[in-house]
């Protein structure tokens, strides 16, 4: 027997749907309203445009008290993102705040693709090819953002 | 109603009517000291609201050593005479909530306001006080007229200072019908209602802000949601700037303008939202409605300290106190073993309902928790509530004493038990003689020192109880063995079986089998 679900999950889901952000979608589980299938599309200009990357979110039962868990399942070229699909970005962790919401994080992740930060690395190994050989990183990230995040219709 | 009382949430709102209530409607808005619509309100930590620009002015408090911040130093003294306490400077921030709203309904107001309506509106100001009336000026009671309906009419001569905060108005009667005033002030009061909605949504709950606080810093959440987050973080949820409220939220006093306001504008909501919230909070009726902490053992009238860190159990706790105090204590079970119709859940499913006699909260948000054991139930059910868990339960209860005479009567009645029979020869012994045995045992370890008997732990337990039901609890409570032998006394439902368990505990020890 679930708990009933809280009136922010409803309001917040209903407004995604409602007033989606470009370049966003998340879409609730019909059997999990907390589940949600997300996807996020390449900022314009970052070596990520013309992808399309696949995220899930999960809302866990303190939320929004507590962030909600997020990872990449398209792979990604990205010093801030480690294989597993681990995002680092410190509104999930530290900086939380319950008055943030899925349409925040979403857009900080969106913004975290245009803006790689590799003295703050999640994936080691990218990290140091991103300060090393810029150019070279980028044009792998380019590469594999062809190969794993071209939309498959 | 005191303003120093934090406002309760079971009361039910009722509104104001645009057209009956224009002048009481307008007032809610107005500021005390200078009788206009609020502008740039801060809202004091006595929850009274004022403009910023009528605080007022800062000066240098004294003997304010703790915490030295330089916004503390300076202060105001508070212009409301039933406050009239010294308010830090740093208390003062601008009211954003209350800052949104009231620039919302004066933009409607001012777009009504550039036109003249059909509806010509004559005010007669009435005086509460009648010394003034003896003033040269004021023999004649001041007359206003607007071409507008009365809830504009009144709200522009509040803005142009033409209305005192404390004055009525004696609505005179003009050329239209009171019905097509009504409509109208009823459809500017939609616009506002309207315009408005978003900004009173608490920004954690989603919900109309329920009995809301403000922060120093001017930030409005519902009181539970504010607790909520504190539990969580110290810092605001919205600027994330440090806050100070933890310790004393349960004393910070309300929001008052703004659940004035709401309460008058949306009365329904209101009423149904604190409806809902008393529901959720006890999670249905008759339903899952216990919380239960799965940490540790406890029994009936026995003693038990928690110290509470984690912010879901603050969360249970502060709703324990605010209900009836108690919630349900369960064992770990770390066997997983299976627990009758529950199956292999991660409690034990008998427990110990505990009462909470103290609650100390300490300033890094964590307390310790003393609670007395009221009475044994069986979990039947069970659901997650804001990452607690909460259960229907049903009381575990002693058979009849007639019962218990008859079990007596027939067991001692058996055959002697064969020689090294242990189990049989404590069933054959009298209740009397049982609890003799455990008294007996005590007062043995007592003589040889026994560290689990000293002082100490009597201080906390007391003495060995006389009393036959109880004995065992007591015995359980400072017996070193472990807590899911323990745990076998939870499900009895008769004193002989208690005491057949605490006899053969002592059996066990004697023979040192432990
Ligand atoms: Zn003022
Ligand atoms: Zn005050
Ligand atoms: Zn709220
Ligand atoms: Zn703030």
């Amino acid at each position: 027997m679930a708990a009933p679900l809280p009136k922010r999950i409803i309001k917040e889901t209903e407004r995604l749907q409602n007033e989606p952000v470009p370049g966003i979608s998340a879409l609730p589980h019909d059997d999990n309203a907390r589940y949600f299938d997300v996807m996020v599309e390449g900022p314009g200009g970052s070596c990520y445009e013309g992808g399309v990357f696949n995220l899930e979110l999960f809302l866990p039962d303190d939320y929004p008290m507590t962030a909600p868990k997020i990872r990449f399942l398209t792979r990604i070229y990205h010093p801030n993102i480690d294989r597993l699909g681990r995002i680092c970005l410190d509104v999930l962790k530290n900086n939380w705040s319950p008055a943030l919401q899925i349409r925040t994080i979403l857009l900080s992740i969106q913004a975290l693709l245009g803006a790689p930060n590799p003295e703050d690395p999640l994936n080691e190994a990218v990290a140091k090819q991103w300060k090393e050989n810029q150019a070279e990183a980028i044009k792998t990230a380019r590469e594999w953002t062809a190969l794993y995040a071209t939309a498959k219709k | 109603m005191s303003r120093d009382e934090t406002l309760s949430e079971k009361s039910t709102a009722v509104g104001l009517a645009p057209y009956e209530d224009a002048r009481a409607l307008v007032r809610l808005i107005q500021c005390t000291q200078c009788s206009r619509p609020l502008r740039q309100p801060v809202t004091l930590p006595c929850g009274n609201a004022v403009c910023r620009a009528c605080l007022p002015d800062f000066h240098e408090r004294a003997n304010i050593s703790y915490p030295d911040v330089p916004a503390r130093r300076r202060g105001v003294m508070c212009p409301f005479p039933d406050c009239g306490r010294e308010h830090p400077a740093s208390d003062c921030g601008v009211d954003v909530i209350l800052s949104k709203a009231l620039d919302s309904i004066a933009g409607i107001m001012a777009e009504h306001t550039m036109s003249a309506s059909m509806i010509t509106t004559i005010m007669e100001e009435i005086r509460l006080d009648d010394t003034e009336a003896l003033d040269a000026d004021s023999e004649k009671p001041k007359i206003n007229k607007r071409p507008w309906s009365r809830l504009v009419a009144t709200y522009d001569i509040a803005a142009k200072g033409q209305l005192p905060y404390e004055c009525d108005i004696n609505y005179i009667h003009s050329t239209s019908t009171s019905d097509t005033g009504r409509a109208m002030d009823a459809a500017v009061l939609q616009e506002i209602l309207d315009s408005m909605h978003r900004e009173v949504d608490c920004q954690i709950c989603y919900n109309v802000l329920l009995d809301p606080v403000t922060t120093f810093c001017g930030h409005t959440l519902c009181r539970k949601c504010m607790a909520r987050a504190v539990d969580h973080s110290l810092h605001c949820p919205m600027c994330r700037r440090s806050l100070a409220i933890p310790p004393v939220l349960s004393r910070h006093p309300s929001n008052c303008t703004l659940i004035n306001l709401l309460n008058a504008m949306y009365p329904e909501t209101m009423t149904s939202r604190a409806e809902a919230v008393a529901t959720e909070e006890t999670g249905g009726e008759g339903e899952l409605n216990t919380p239960l902490f799965v940490c540790t053992l406890g029994f009936p009238h026995q003693p038990t300290l928690l110290r509470v860190f984690e912010p879901r159990y603050r969360l249970m706790i502060r709703r324990c106190l605010e209900s009836n105090r108690e919630f349900g204590m369960l064992m770990y079970n770390r066997y997983g073993e299976p627990q009758g119709d529950l199956g292999p859940v991660h409690f034990y499913h008998y427990g110990t309902m505990l009462y909470v006699t103290n609650a100390q909260p300490f300033p890094d948000g964590t307390s310790l928790v003393e609670t007395q054991g009221a009475y044994r139930f069986r979990v039947k059910a069970h659901d997650v509530l804001d990452g607690y868990s909460i259960g229907s339960v049903e009381r575990v209860e002693d058979v009849s004493l007639a019962e218990e005479e008859r079990l007596e009567a027939e067991e001692t009645a058996l055959p002697p038990a064969e020689e090294g029979d242990v189990a049989g020869h404590i069933d054959r012994m009298s209740t009397q003689e049982l609890l003799e045995l455990g008294q007996d045992f005590v007062r043995r370890m007592q003589g040889r020192s026994a560290i689990w008997l000293r002082q100490r732990v009597l201080d906390i337990y007391g003495q060995p109880p006389d009393d036959a039901a109880l004995f065992p609890y007591w015995f359980a409570s400072v017996l070193p063995i472990s807590d899911e032998e323990k745990y076998k006394l939870l499900p009895t439902r008769t004193v002989r079986e208690r005491l057949k368990i605490t006899a053969s505990w002592i059996r066990r020890i004697e023979s040192q089998r432990w």
